[in-house]
């Protein structure tokens, strides 16, 4: 595993960001994330509950798949990058789900001496359905 | 028939609460993610970074919680029972990182509150915002979560 860190002067317009998958998904990492984040809605727990609740059964946190997106920005830009990160949880991530996570530039800018990527970022599962749409801006070293 | 929720939630400020980030809790939250960062894991390499400890992974703000209070207050205030919730939208704002050892103030305030029906029925969006501080007072991150109950 690399953990990577690219320039400014390096990164065009357009550029895709490596994807990372995840999955398939299992309940223990529910359990362990909902332990980790303070977040104990049975709903992505129990079965029963998220059936009687009308869910169709168990989903991950949409967090845990926003964690996910967040890793693939700071696996390609180095960890400590993201300025700001916002997503919509567009669809439920089910049991047994495949995650891919990537991302396109789409702007860059300089100000103050600080450079700023643009990137749209999404996630789908093993259909192709986007489940994670959004955006982020990254703090982007200089080589000079 | 669809519920209701308490619209006249909107606008009210939470009381503000401390958190003191545990560098436990940050290796507990990138496991928990499968984000094996050394940025994040390894205290070696935390020391000898720009910002001289770990950090936290950038979603790590969500575990922000107030101990002293219930933690059902949100639902008894709108009214609704849990298994309606669903997370919408979620946004950090980065402006300095967090590390172990610092305390932080958080005060979240719900922004708004409204109704809309989508392609699954009439849902209420309940959007909070939170802003963390440090000691000084000074933003370290800003987070805004739409939270959608469905009615």
């Amino acid at each position: 595993m690399e953990y990577g860190r690219v320039y400014f002067e390096d990164v065009q317009v357009g550029d895709a960001l490596p994807p990372l998958t995840k999955g398939p998904l299992q309940q223990i990492q529910l359990t362990r994330y909902a332990g980790a984040s303070l977040d104990f809605n049975p709903i992505h727990q129990d079965e029963e509950f998220a059936r009687a609740a009308g869910m169709g059964g168990v989903f991950a946190h949409g967090m845990l798949s926003m964690g996910w997106v967040g890793q693939a920005l700071t696996d390609w830009a180095g960890a400590g990058s993201v300025r700001k990160l916002g997503v919509r949880f567009a669809a439920l991530v089910r049991l047994k789900d495949t995650v891919t996570c990537t991302g396109r530039v789409i702007s860059k800018s300089e100000k103050d001496d600080v450079r700023l990527v643009d990137v749209e970022v999404w996630a789908e599962n093993q259909k192709g359905d986007k489940v994670v749409t959004g955006k982020a801006t990254l703090v982007l070293p200089s080589r000079a | 028939m669809p519920i209701a929720v308490n619209k006249a939630i909107g606008g009210k400020e939470y009381p503000p609460f401390p958190v003191t980030v545990e560098r436990g809790r940050i290796k507990d939250f990138a496991r928990a993610v499968g984000d094996l960062n050394p940025f994040y894991m390894d205290d070696a390499v935390g020391a000898a970074s720009p910002w001289g400890d770990v950090i936290a992974p950038p979603t790590f703000g969500i575990s922000f919680r107030d101990e002293a209070a219930d933690s059902s207050a949100l639902l008894r205030d709108l009214g609704v029972d849990i298994s309606r919730l669903l997370h919408g939208e979620q946004e950090f704002e980065i402006h300095r990182q967090l590390v172990p050892g610092e305390t932080y103030l958080c005060r979240t305030r719900v922004v708004d509150v409204y109704e809309k029906t989508g392609r699954s029925g009439p849902m209420a969006f309940v959007v909070r915002e939170t802003a963390v501080t440090d000691r000084a007072g000074e933003i370290v991150v800003s987070m805004r979560q739409v939270t959608v109950v469905r009615l």
